[in-house]
């Protein structure tokens, strides 16, 4: 009940949740790597490289979805 | 006479406009066949890059250099010198293209192969993920284990700002056969993931080494590894990490089967502007430990036993001033790591080894990166028979890695 509670219980704050896809993106990336261009894959590449990268960074859903959104404009 | 010219022209009239002379007197456009089947292409190869349930595509890497080394043996009191050099750097180098293969939003298929050190060819991880709900990655397959953060996020070259693996990459086993649960989560500012798996787990060897069992498992116990991650800061500039592992290690119905392994591991990623300097920390601290066991020394079959206990880590730091105005100083980076590895005294493979790297990098694009890096590593036995040989050994390296 505990670990359901916890997991449930997660939310960003306000200030976190406002972050916009490229800001996620210089934030995130950079952890392990160089912030890369959006030049360099396809709208459709963006979908699934974004898809590997959450289960390397284990970034949020949330962010996962904003950071590929800006990547594909 | 008149009404005959009346009839005629009322005939003419219809005729005219009936379907027969409509066909017959339609402006007849020419069209240009090729002109036609360039539009018949074009429309193929729209057809085809529109967004459909599977995608497929092939990234990857390769790490590929040169490097010259110099070893010194000393045992004894009496030194030995040995001088090799290595084209493409055999320690190092790797070809490993990267398959990934999308199924909608849900599954993600990953395959790796490897061409690498000593011209063997492998599997880095041969794997598929279904993204069940927000928070929840269920992966199965031939993965990297969730110990630490090197072997999961640093170990490839273009990402690895020294030319070598710290020590703790293969301490315990990388890679296994299992099943994983992992994703992330928000919490206010902070944020925090968790990455749990149940896999075949290590085998102990006849020197009290532990290596990985792969697809077989050698006895009825599953290996459980797990590590939780904490983002305390809302810019995610700072991640420290908790990891940990237990299985039993011996085979079922050995005399050492019920010898199990314990792992744990920290570590710590902290990377920040500083502007104009992009400052990048990184550490990681392994403990290993193996139940007590007899073991038979294969050299005169008497029984030893020693404390089974392993410890490795390392800290780095990387400088880059990305906020410089010149675009050749921007791609500079110097980097610094030091790593520590000590393995049982008393065991045959005892050893305390410190070892120092630093590396100039230049990037040649975000993926593309040049590196010459130096390493000092000195090593002290605390094997059986060797006790008090020492080993120093040098290193150049220069390494160009592309990520694609």
């Amino acid at each position: 009940m505990f670990v359901g509670v916890t997991f449930l219980g997660c939310k960003a704050s306000q200030q976190v949740s406002a972050k916009s896809g490229a800001q996620l993106w210089a934030e995130n990336c950079q952890r392990c790597h160089n912030t890369p261009s959006p030049a360099s894959f396809s709208p459709e590449q963006w979908e699934t490289v974004g898809m590997h990268m959450q289960t390397r960074a284990l970034i949020t859903d949330e962010e996962k979805t904003k950071i590929v959104n800006f990547l594909k404009q | 006479m008149k009404a005959s010219k009346i009839l005629l022209s009322l005939a003419l009239y219809l005729f005219i406009y009936s379907p027969m002379g409509n066909y017959l007197f339609a402006q007849v456009t020419v069209v240009d066949s090729s002109l036609l089947d360039r539009v018949t292409e074009l429309e193929k190869q729209a057809a085809y890059k529109k967004p459909g349930e599977d995608h497929f595509m092939v990234v990857g890497l390769t790490t590929i250099g040169w490097n010259f080394n110099k070893t010194t043996t000393t045992s004894g009191g009496v030194g030995q010198t040995l001088k090799t050099n290595s084209f493409p750097d055999d320690a190092n180098y790797e070809f490993s293209p990267m398959f990934l293969w999308r199924h909608g939003s849900k599954f993600l298929m990953e395959f790796e192969p490897s061409f690498s050190s000593g011209a063997q060819l492998g599997v880095n991880w041969a794997d598929v993920s279904y993204f069940a709900c927000p928070g929840l990655i269920i992966r199965a397959g031939f993965f990297v284990l969730p110990f630490g953060i090197y072997n999961k996020r640093l170990s490839a070259g273009w990402i690895d700002k020294l030319a070598t693996n710290p020590p703790t990459a293969g301490i315990p086993p990388a890679s296994d056969f299992g099943i994983e649960v992992e994703g992330g989560f928000p919490f206010g500012n902070m944020k925090w993931n968790y990455d749990i798996s149940l896999t075949n787990g290590n085998q102990l060897q006849a020197d009290g080494e532990i290596q990985g069992i792969g697809s077989v498992d050698n006895n009825m116990n599953k290996t459980v590894t797990a590590r939780l991650g904490l983002f305390p800061f809302s810019n995610s500039s700072l991640e420290i990490g908790a990891s940990g592992q237990i299985g039993t290690v011996g085979d079922a119905g050995a005399p050492n089967q019920s010898a199990q392994s314990k792992a744990f591991a920290f570590d710590l990623n902290y990377v920040k502007l500083f502007s104009p300097i992009l400052v990048n920390i990184k550490g990681q601290y392994n403990y290993v430990f193996v139940s007590k066991q007899d073991y038979i020394n294969q050299n005169d079959s008497s029984i030893y036993t020693f404390s089974n206990k392993t410890t490795t880590g390392f800290g780095q730091i990387s400088l880059r001033p990305t906020g410089a105005s010149n675009n050749f100083v921007k791609n500079l980076e110097i980097a610094y790591r030091y790593s520590n590895f000590i393995s049982p005294s008393g065991s045959m493979w005892g050893q305390k080894n410190n070892i120092s790297e630093a590396a100039l990098l230049y990037w040649l694009s975000w993926r593309t990166v040049l590196k010459c890096a130096y390493q000092w590593n000195n090593s002290n036995s605390t094997a059986i028979g060797s006790i008090g040989t020492t080993v120093q050994s040098n290193t150049l390296f220069i390494q160009f890695s592309i990520q694609l």
